[in-house]
């Protein structure tokens, strides 16, 4: 055995050669590794949001002021975009009167992500067409959209029946629950706080009293303890003499309402706070859409082969100091 | 050519290329005093070496961890085109047929047949930023302006759905008009109007939108859709039917021409002519217009890894042929008085 094998044998056996070697082969191994099939997760999904004159309401704080609720539904719809998985597909509709209106069908958010930004940051409560919120027909009328687009489902909506539902009741669900996956998301803070108004030109004018607005439905059939009500009488005051007060001029969110919805058509109930928030809350509820993706692997190999490389160097000791060898025991025995 | 890194996080670890001047990975050798051993230029050189390849080893590797590419970069080009924004009257008779029915069997709706037509003509305008618009009795903007060809047909497929009820034109233009941008002679603006019905637009807002084109400066075409037996906008009034709300899609016509703007309007009544209509507009716009285009990426990560493995394999070599220095009986000797005095 020639001096020189000699030598390359016994420094071989210097764990900090190995380190080296074993960065070279980690190296090679990223270069060659190909990209591996994997498939993601993406959601499809029709959010609809709800433009009635009650989302204009200024229940949450943001930076200090109060924002309105159509505000962060539009933020949080912002931020959901960019949280979305790649591929994922998002269509838009607005609510208002009965029925949502489509504006776009789903497009991939990841390619087009600046133009569907720009259509949600454009959502304005102006674009209403009436002013009435039939809120429970909206839902309905946006499973059925959604089915139509083989979609899931997102609505947002401060849940603020307008006019209220009669006292008989409101409409009932005629689809199969449960066949549209989604959410329902209920904008608005918990206590009452007052609707702004505004003229016909778009101009605030102060907030929506108590004597602007319908408290109670006299649609339909007088409820059932009607002839208890003061100045009852049958054919002249079924639902009673009394004007009807209440607070359907002040607005808060109407959670028991939204879930009693979301528990009809099999839709979850998310409140609405933020983009993470909805973000995590879809995912959740969404229909998980495979779709074939490349994921680069490549990272895994560079990084071991940048720890071996600075292992080699010595960066992570072989002896650690005393004192932190009983600060990990003791770290051990910590409950 | 433009180079960049997708994680650019990741170099937060480049300052860990001057490791190799703060350690070694080469054994350590007790050596009495510095002066015992002469100055060696060589070795002095081959120590510089191994802490080049060192350095340029650790920050090669945080390269390519962080994804560099080149090229990429967005240019502007010229082609032929213009900003177009497509304005959709959604009232509920644009589902109708030219007949004025609920289409049956193979027949075809207003707006289906624009729909399907509008699809073709943003196939063939490549450059074009289109931006969507509807409107029934408030505007609605779909989509602003983009050249996302993608989301643009998922607006315009979106737009043979049940639609609301009225028709507020006026409003629907204004709507259009506020998605370009105001005082830009460079930028060619175009309205291409549907409908099926015209609406009277009171005088107050007349003003107000003659001033609206007049700061954004857009084309307009207006494609009529009429119905069988409704008016049209180039009929002649009978005697004392010449108002704007007995005739208001002839008002309409009068109205859009004392503007001051290109103008150009089509009357359909089939979908043949709706194409014919389409294919003018076509032709008519084509100005010089910028469009930015990505030039396609190349992936450096796989180059900065391979390069990664020269340095290594210095390193490796060097330290494969470490030597051990174990002290030579004569420098023992020269060290030890005693043995001195023995030899």
């Amino acid at each position: 055995m020639t001096p020189v094998i000699r030598l390359v044998r016994r420094n071989a056996r210097d764990p900090r050669t190995l380190a080296l070697a074993a960065a070279l082969l980690l190296l090679l191994a990223a270069v060659v590794v190909p990209r591996l099939p994997v498939t993601r997760d993406g959601v499809r999904v029709l959010v609809v949001v709800d433009i009635t004159g009650s989302m204009n309401t200024r229940d949450y704080i943001h930076d200090g002021a109060p924002v309105s609720r159509l505000t962060v539904a539009k933020g949080a719809l912002r931020d959901l975009l960019s949280r979305l998985p790649c591929p994922s597909h998002l269509g838009l509709a607005l609510f208002s009167e009965r029925v949502p209106f489509l504006l776009f069908e789903p497009v991939e958010v990841c390619r087009d992500y600046g133009a569907v930004a720009g259509a949600v940051d454009a959502v304005d409560w102006r674009e209403g067409w009436e002013g009435d919120s039939h809120i429970a027909e909206g839902i309905f009328g946006a499973i059925e959209m959604a089915q139509g687009l083989d979609s899931d489902l997102v609505f947002i909506t401060d849940g603020q029946e307008t006019p209220p539902l009669p006292l008989s009741g409101g409409p009932t669900f005629g689809g199969k629950a449960g066949a549209v996956r989604g959410l329902i998301v209920g904008a608005g803070g918990y206590g009452l706080a007052p609707i702004p108004k505004f003229d016909d030109r778009g101009n605030e004018i102060g907030f929506w009293g108590a004597n602007d607005v319908q408290h109670e439905n006299h649609f339909g059939p007088p409820p059932p303890d009607a002839e208890s009500r003061p100045g009852y009488q049958a054919r002249n005051a079924p639902f009673g003499a009394e004007i009807p007060t209440g607070t359907e001029h002040l607005s808060s969110v109407r959670e028991p309402y939204l879930r009693a919805l979301a528990g009809q058509t099999g839709l979850a109930y998310a409140h609405l706070d933020d983009g993470r928030h909805l973000a995590r809350a879809l995912t959740a509820a969404a229909t998980p859409r495979p779709a074939k993706g490349m994921a680069d692997v490549r990272w895994v190999p560079g990084a071991l082969a940048l720890a071996a490389v600075l292992a080699a160097y010595g960066l992570f000791p072989a002896r650690y100091p005393r004192g932190f060898l009983r600060f990990v025991k003791a770290a051990g025995r910590w409950p | 050519m433009t180079l960049g890194v997708d994680q650019p996080w990741m170099l937060v670890l480049l300052p860990l290329v001057v490791l190799p001047w703060l350690r070694s990975p080469h054994r350590r050798t007790a050596v009495g005093s510095i002066a015992v051993v002469p100055a060696d230029h060589l070795s002095a050189w081959l120590g510089h070496i191994l802490r080049g390849a060192g350095a340029l080893t650790i920050g090669l590797i945080v390269l390519a961890l962080s994804s560099p590419y080149a090229g990429g970069r967005t240019v502007s080009r010229i082609g032929t085109g213009a900003q177009l924004v497509l304005l959709l009257d959604r009232s509920g008779s644009m589902n109708d047929t030219f007949a004025g029915r609920t289409p049956a069997g193979a027949e075809e709706s207003k707006a289906s047949a624009t729909k399907r037509l509008l699809r073709e003509f943003i196939g063939r305008r490549p450059h074009d930023l289109f931006g969507v618009a509807a409107f029934s009795t408030a505007p609605m903007l779909v989509l602003p302006l983009t050249d996302h060809q993608d989301a643009v047909l998922a607006a315009v497929n979106a737009s043979d759905r049940r639609g609301l009820d009225f028709t507020n034109i006026a409003r629907g233009l204004g709507m259009a008009l506020s998605m370009f941008a105001a005082d830009r002679p460079d930028e060619h603006h175009v309205i291409l109007l549907v409908s099926d019905g015209g609406a009277v637009i009171d005088p107050h807002v007349q003003d107000q939108l003659r001033a609206a084109f007049a700061r954004h400066r857009a084309d307009l075409y207006f494609l009529f859709l009429r119905t069988a037996g409704s008016k049209g906008l180039f009929d002649t009034p009978a005697p004392g039917e010449d108002t704007p709300q007995a005739m208001p899609e002839r008002f309409l016509h009068l109205y859009f021409q004392t503007l001051g703007i290109p103008y150009h309007a089509f009357q359909a009544e089939s979908p043949q002519q709706v194409e014919e209509a389409i294919r003018q507009v076509d032709a008519l716009e084509r100005y010089p217009i910028t469009y930015t285009e990505r030039l396609p990426r190349h992936d450096l990560t796989g180059w900065a890894y391979a390069l990664a493995c020269l340095p290594t394999l210095v390193l490796l070599a060097a330290k494969l042929a470490e030597a051990r220095i174990t002290p030579q009986p004569q420098v023992l000797a020269v060290m030890s008085p005693r043995r001195r005095k023995a030899a």
